[in-house]
This record gives structure tokens, C-alpha cells and sequence, in this order.
């Protein structure tokens, strides 16, 4: 079915072939670098005599090129894809799109080097450097203008779940960018009011940003491939907001038990809570995703599996008693991978899997390669998850036993940080496949002989409910 | 959704909720916290970071120390903290106050370091400090690159702070390693991380029985302590003398006031 490609796609892959090369390019780099990290873990003499590669330094690239390099690069391609077919038309001022994205990845270079070179900040899910922040801010304002466009100049009156969550995400990180920046870097607060800005940004990026991205890819793709309108989609809206209002409050559940005011974990405690409703909502629009046939759907719908048992863990683990097991341990790395990795990631494949076609016109390069690809990155997370899960158990068993020495303990966790290992090195060859696979298929686009064929169902364009 | 308007305010209506609940709402309840002055000893805490302690500071971020230790020790019955001896109380919020960059961190791969400089019976100088970053021990890897090994020129003796290294680490004759001035930056940090000082917030919310005086003192002591902070004697403002805790702060509860008031009131 030819009608599947419409100009409205074609003409707007130049940004959009761009932001996905970089982002799936940061996927590969940021693979190598947790994959060094994670052996850095088992065997902290690994690079040992390097300074660039501390083990602080290599998480915290590894982090900064998966969130920034990554997820950004190519949820922003996602969502300029979404808000220009919901637009109907072809997406306007891509210059400004594709100027961002040069600078943007730019921006992300220049962070790795900056924290390779001593110049990290130490926050999590904020390690750039202050110098690249201004520059990310502007690259990314540049980027979400033809998104923007889209969402203002959309041909129906009518906006949809996939808009509102498209457009958050374009309209919020800005915000909480310069904020963080002004709180941390321009003009620091005090004491342990920085780890509490940060752990706001950190939770806000997430909520408001990262997950916006992954569910409005989801929202807009699982209608279109099952051919079917979202079920229950009266309640979309305030699964919205509940996620828009609630997310924010929920950072707090890191800084249990530390030297800040009690209310602010249990503010936390309560907004994890009410955040389930979020989920379940975005469950019951979405449940098609678990009954769909096709790749996209079965990335999808892993992700969204995650998104919910990683909802729910957060929600168990902010409570004292259960944070008294898992904080400081492993179990958190393996909560923020369920997050970062399972849940918004995935979905976002899904729906990279959806649009390259309609982007390019072309089917994907090999078959071969997208089920190595899904193969290898199911496995790789659910191990990675699984070991690192299993690994903070032990861990958090022997941080209670104060008889224990942190030498035992690293024996103790060691079989299970190999694990880790291996699932970080299936999830680079995976990784690797994806990339080898989106080049041959992005190149194919100069050849015209060969149309891309779309199975049923057919377009369903966003109609009005 | 039919009003971009309408919708983008409510964006904005919902950031703004959670930026001035938890960033503003925490500021306004610690922004302003002074360091504690106490008449008995005639100082005020937390003392200023020494000036290599906060270049320090900065060598311990940009390492990425944070990613495996942690600088926070929990109440009593939270973790075994206190048991493990990192520290004789929890930390709260006052002990940060003069600190640049605070280090909390996420993770305890290694041991939590708020009171490294002062753990009981002996807690480790800069040399013993130094040599575990030369040597690594245990899970964390050796920091070589802190150091640097070269020729001991002929005639000259060797640097007085050169490391002391026997055994597989000891360099070749004529040669000695030396820290360099990250290293000693790094270690005076180290060093200079201790809680020294039991502010009445951060005594524990149940304290051992059989206090039964304590609790009759509570209201009287609480403003007398108050309103006895030594003026100009540091840069605290009237309001620097610890106003108890408020509700929610760290753990504190009111039975929490007594024990450190008292030493204040002990003043002549």
C-alpha cells in the first residue's frame, strides 16, 4: 500500500534521518561505555591507571551519551514524526530542526569529553558539564520549532494523547534545563539543596521528559499498526495530566533516609502512588500492543511492561521499610535501567522500527538483522535487569550485617556483576545491529527502484474519536 | 484538548507546582540555615572547610568518587550505619552548610565517608589515606595517576613526601613516588571529613531511656537556646541558633531539643 508514504513523511527526512543516525550512533558509544563500566564494577583495576576512564567518569559518560545521546536524538526524531503526520502535513523550518541537531550533538561531544576530562558534575542524570548546558538549551529550543509548528498549525482542531505528550516533552526539558542550570551552576544553592534540586531534575527528566517522549511515540503507533482507535481513551487525558502534575514530586524518594526534610520523601511516597493510576491508564489505552503482530509492537509492548512493573517498583521501593533494602544498592541501578533501557527506549525502537520505512520508503535493509537485534535486546535487559536485581539483594544483605567487609561483598555480588557484563555486551552487539541495519536502510533511500510494501491495515490517519 | 492555550498553561501550572513545592519549599525551610554557635566550647559549627580541603572537594567530584561511596549516615535502625562506624549520629542538613559541592551519592560499592576524618578509635591520616589511593585496597582500584614516580637526583635526598611503600609497590632504588598536589588535595579532604559536633537536630528521635529530666526541660530550653547565640560571633544571624528543627526536618522530633540546648545553658 503506496498511500502509507505520504510526502508529508519523504520531505521530512532529512532532520529526521539525521537525529536518528546520531541517536542510534550515541547507542552504540554508550553500549561500549557501560559495557567498560560494568566490567569496571566486577574488576576495579580494569583501566585503573587511566584517568579518563574512572569508574565515576565511565558511568557517568555512558549515562549522559544514553540519555542525552540517545533517547533525546532519537525521541525527538519520534516525536517530529508524530507531530508532523498528526499535522497532515509536511513538517516547517526544518533547517532550525537540523541545525539543532548538528549543535545538540555537538553539545553531547563536548559533555563526554568535559566529565573524560574532570570537568563532570557528579548528579545523576546530570553530568554535563555547565559549559554544554547552554548550548544543549538552545540546540534543543532550535530542534522542537517545526515540532512546535506542527502542533500549532495541525489541520484538525482536535489534539490526540500522542500530541500532548509530544508537546510536553518538547516544551518542558527547555525549562527544566535552564532551571537546574540556574539552581546548580549559575548560582548555586547551598548545601544539601543541591541534591535536592538535582534529584528534582533528575525525576522531572524522566517524568517529564524521557517517558512524555516514549509514550507519545507509543500513543500514536499502536493505534496505527493494530489498526484499531485507543480503548478507553476518555481516561487518556487524565492519565496525562495525572503524569504532567504528579511526576515531579515523585524525585524525592532517592533522598529517604538523608539529610533533608522528611516530607520530602514522603511527598514522594504519596506521588508514586497516585503515578500508578498514570499507568494503568496508559495500559488499558494501550493493551492492543500485547495482542499486535510486527516488531514495533513487540518492542512496544515490552516497554510498556516495563514502564509498568518499573512504575510499580518505584512506588514499593519509596517506602521506608523496602528502601531500607534496595537504597545504595545495585537494585537502584537496576530500577533506573528498568526506566532509562526497558521501558522508554524500547518503545522508542518500536516506534524507530514504525517510521524509518515511512521515512525512507524503503523496507528494512534485513530481516535477519531486526530479529537479532529484538532477540539479543530482550535478552540483554532482562538479564541485565535480572543480574543487577539479584546483585543488590546480596548487596543489600551484607550493607545491613555491619560484620560483613566490602571485600566480601564484592566477592559476594561478583558472579552476579559478570552477568551484568554479558548482558551489557549482548546488548551492544544488538545495539550494533540496529545501527548496521538503520545505515543500510537509510542509504537505500537515493535508490527509487524499489518501493516499500506496507502490509494491512491501512493507513488510518488520526481520526477524529 | 481543543485550546493550545489552555492546555500549555496547564504544562506550565504543573511544572511550577513541583519546582515551588520541592525546590522553593526546601529552600525557604533550609536556605537560610546559619551555622550553630555554641558558648561552651566558643565556636561555631560546622567549621570552614580548609582551603586544600575544598580543591579537594573538587578532586573527589570530578573523579567520580560519588558513584561508589556515599557521604550520608542514616538514623539508627536505617541500614547499619552507625554500627559499621561511620558515624556516632545521623547527618543533617547543617553539616553540608559550608560545602561547596556536596557529595551524597547514590550508591555504597565502598564505605560512606561523612565522618571518614574522625571514625573511632583511629581514623586514618592523610599518609594512611594517601597509600590507600596509591595502593587500592579492596574493591577500589589504585589511583596511580595521582602520583607520580620519578628519579631521586644524585646527591639529593629523598622528598619528605614521598610515600612509604614496602613490599611489590616499593619503586626501584633511586626512585620514589611522590603524590601530587590532586592527591594531597584530595587526601586533605578526606581528612577533613568529620562530624565533630551533635547539633540538637541530630540527636536521635528515641533517645535511651531513663532520661526522665529531659523532656520536662524541652519548652524552656528550646528558646533560651534560641535566643543565646553570641552576636557577631560568626556570621550566623539571630535566627542562626538553630530554630528547632521545623516539623518534617531530617527526623527530629521535639523530644530531640533537649540534649544539646542543655549544653548551651550550662554556659556561665
Amino acid at each position: 500500500m503506496k498511500a502509507e508514504v505520504t510526502p508529508t513523511d519523504s520531505s521530512s527526512s532529512c532532520p529526521l534521518l539525521l537525529l536518528l543516525a546520531k541517536g542510534l550512533g550515541w547507542l552504540v558509544v554508550s553500549g561500549v561505555l557501560a559495557l567498560v563500566a560494568s566490567i569496571q564494577l566486577q574488576n576495579p583495576t580494569f583501566l585503573a591507571g587511566c584517568p579518563a576512564f574512572t569508574y565515576g567518569r565511565t558511568s557517568a559518560m555512558a549515562e549522559t551519551a544514553f540519555v542525552y545521546g540517545w533517547m533525546a536524538n532519537a525521541g525527538l526524531a519520534v516525536i517530529l514524526f508524530t507531530l508532523g503526520r498528526l499535522a497532515g502535513e509536511p513538517l516547517r523550518a526544518q533547517n532550525w530542526a537540523v541545525a539543532g541537531a548538528v549543535f545538540w550533538n555537538l553539545g553531547v561531544l563536548g559533555a563526554l569529553v568535559g566529565i573524560g576530562v574532570g570537568d563532570a558534575t557528579g548528579f545523576a542524570l546530570l553530568g554535563l558539564p555547565k559549559y554544554v548546558q547552554l548550548l544543549l538549551f538552545a540546540s534543543y529550543a532550535a530542534i522542537a520549532i517545526p515540532g512546535l509548528l506542527a502542533w500549532s498549525g495541525r489541520l484538525r482542531q482536535v489534539s490526540y494523547a500522542s500530541h500532548w505528550y509530544a508537546a510536553a516533552a518538547l516544551f518542558l526539558f527547555p525549562w527544566l534545563l535552564s532551571i537546574a542550570h540556574v539552581m546548580l551552576f549559575s548560582a548555586p544553592v547551598r548545601g544539601v539543596l543541591q541534591p535536592i534540586v538535582a534529584g528534582w531534575y533528575a525525576q522531572s527528566a524522566w517524568t517529564l521528559w524521557l517517558a512524555p517522549m516514549a509514550l507519545s511515540a507509543a500513543y500514536y503507533v499502536v493505534p496505527k499498526v493494530t489498526g484499531r482507535a485507543c480503548p478507553s481513551y476518555e481516561f487518556a487525558s487524565l492519565g496525562f495530566w495525572c503524569l504532567i502534575f504528579v511526576g515531579g514530586l515523585t524525585g524525592g524518594r532517592h533522598l529517604l533516609g538523608g539529610p533533608v526534610p522528611a516530607w520530602i520523601p514522603s511527598v514522594a511516597v504519596v506521588s508514586c502512588a497516585l503515578l500508578l493510576f498514570q499507568v494503568i491508564v496508559v495500559l488499558l489505552n494501550l493493551r492492543g500492543a500485547f495482542l499486535g503482530k510486527g516488531v514495533s509492537l513487540k518492542f512496544i509492548a515490552f516497554g510498556l511492561a516495563a514502564y509498568a512493573v518499573g512504575a510499580a517498583v518505584d512506588a514499593l521501593t519509596s517506602f521506608h521499610a523496602v528502601a531500607v533494602h534496595t537504597q545504595f544498592t545495585y537494585f537502584d541501578e537496576a530500577q533506573r535501567q528498568v526506566a532509562l533501557y526497558g521501558a522508554a527506549s524500547t518503545i522508542l525502537i518500536g516506534a524507530i522500527y514504525y517510521a524509518l520505512p515511512r521515512i525512507t520508503g524503503k523496507a528494512w535493509l534485513s530481516g535477519g538483522l531486526v530479529r537479532t537485534h529484538m532477540a539479543l535486546t530482550f535478552v540483554g535487559i532482562l538479564l541485565l535487569i535480572g543480574s543487577l536485581s539479584l546483585a543488590g539483594v546480596i548487596q543489600s544483605q551484607d550493607l545491613l550485617d555491619p560484620k560483613v567487609e566490602f571485600a566480601d561483598i564484592a566477592r559476594h555480588t561478583g558472579p552476579w556483576l559478570l552477568a551484568a557484563i554479558a548482558a551489557q555486551a549482548i546488548l551492544l552487539l544488538g545495539s550494533m545491529a540496529f545501527f548496521v541495519n538503520f545505515v543500510g536502510t537509510a542509504c537505500r533511500i537515493m535508490d527509487i527502484s524499489e518501493p516499500a510494501v506496507f502490509d494491512p491495515p491501512a493507513a488510518m490517519e488520526a481520526r477524529t474519536p | 484538548m481543543k485550546s493550545n492555550f489552555v492546555f500549555f498553561l496547564g504544562l506550565f501550572a504543573a511544572l511550577l507546582i513541583s519546582w515551588a513545592g520541592i525546590v522553593l519549599g526546601s529552600n525557604a525551610q533550609l536556605g537560610s540555615l546559619a551555622p550553630y554557635f555554641d558558648d561552651n566550647e566558643g565556636a561555631s559549627f560546622p567549621p570552614w572547610m580548609p582551603g586544600e580541603a575544598a580543591r579537594g572537594q573538587l578532586v573527589y567530584r570530578d573523579l567520580g568518587c560519588a558513584a561508589c561511596h556515599t557521604q550520608q549516615v542514616r538514623r539508627p535502625g536505617f541500614g547499619s550505619d552507625q554500627e559499621r562506624g561511620w558515624g556516632d549520629r545521623q547527618s543533617v542538613a547543617r553539616d553540608y552548610i559550608y560545602q561547596p559541592f556536596p557529595q551524597l551519592g547514590l550508591r555504597r560499592i565502598g564505605p560512606d565517608l561523612m565522618n571518614i576524618g574522625g571514625r573511632k578509635p583511629t581514623a586514618p591520616d592523610a599518609d594512611d589515606l594517601l597509600h590507600m589511593l596509591y595502593a587500592g585496597s579492596g574493591g577500589m582500584p589504585p589511583y596511580r595517576f595521582l602520583f607520580e614516580t620519578r628519579p631521586i637526583g644524585v646527591g639529593a635526598q629523598p622528598s619528605s613526601e614521598a610515600l612509604k611503600l614496602v613490599g611489590a609497590l616499593e619503586p626501584k632504588a633511586g626512585w620514589e613516588v611522590v603524590p601530587t598536589p590532586r592527591a594531597r588535595a584530595l587526601a586533605a579532604y578526606l581528612v577533613s571529613l568529620k562530624t565533630v559536633y551533635d547539633y540538637p537536630e541530630s540527636v536521635p528521635v528515641a533517645p535511651p531511656a531513663a532520661e526522665g529530666a529531659a523532656p520536662a526541660k524541652a519548652p524552656a530550653a528550646a528558646p533560651a537556646a534560641a535566643a543565646t547565640p553570641a552576636p557577631g560571633a560568626t556570621a550566623a544571624p539571630a535566627a542562626g541558633a538553630t530554630p528547632p528543627a521545623p516539623a518534617g526536618a531530617a527526623t527530629p522530633t521535639p523530644t530531640a531539643a533537649p540534649a544539646a540546648p542543655a549544653k548551651t545553658e550550662a554556659t556561665p
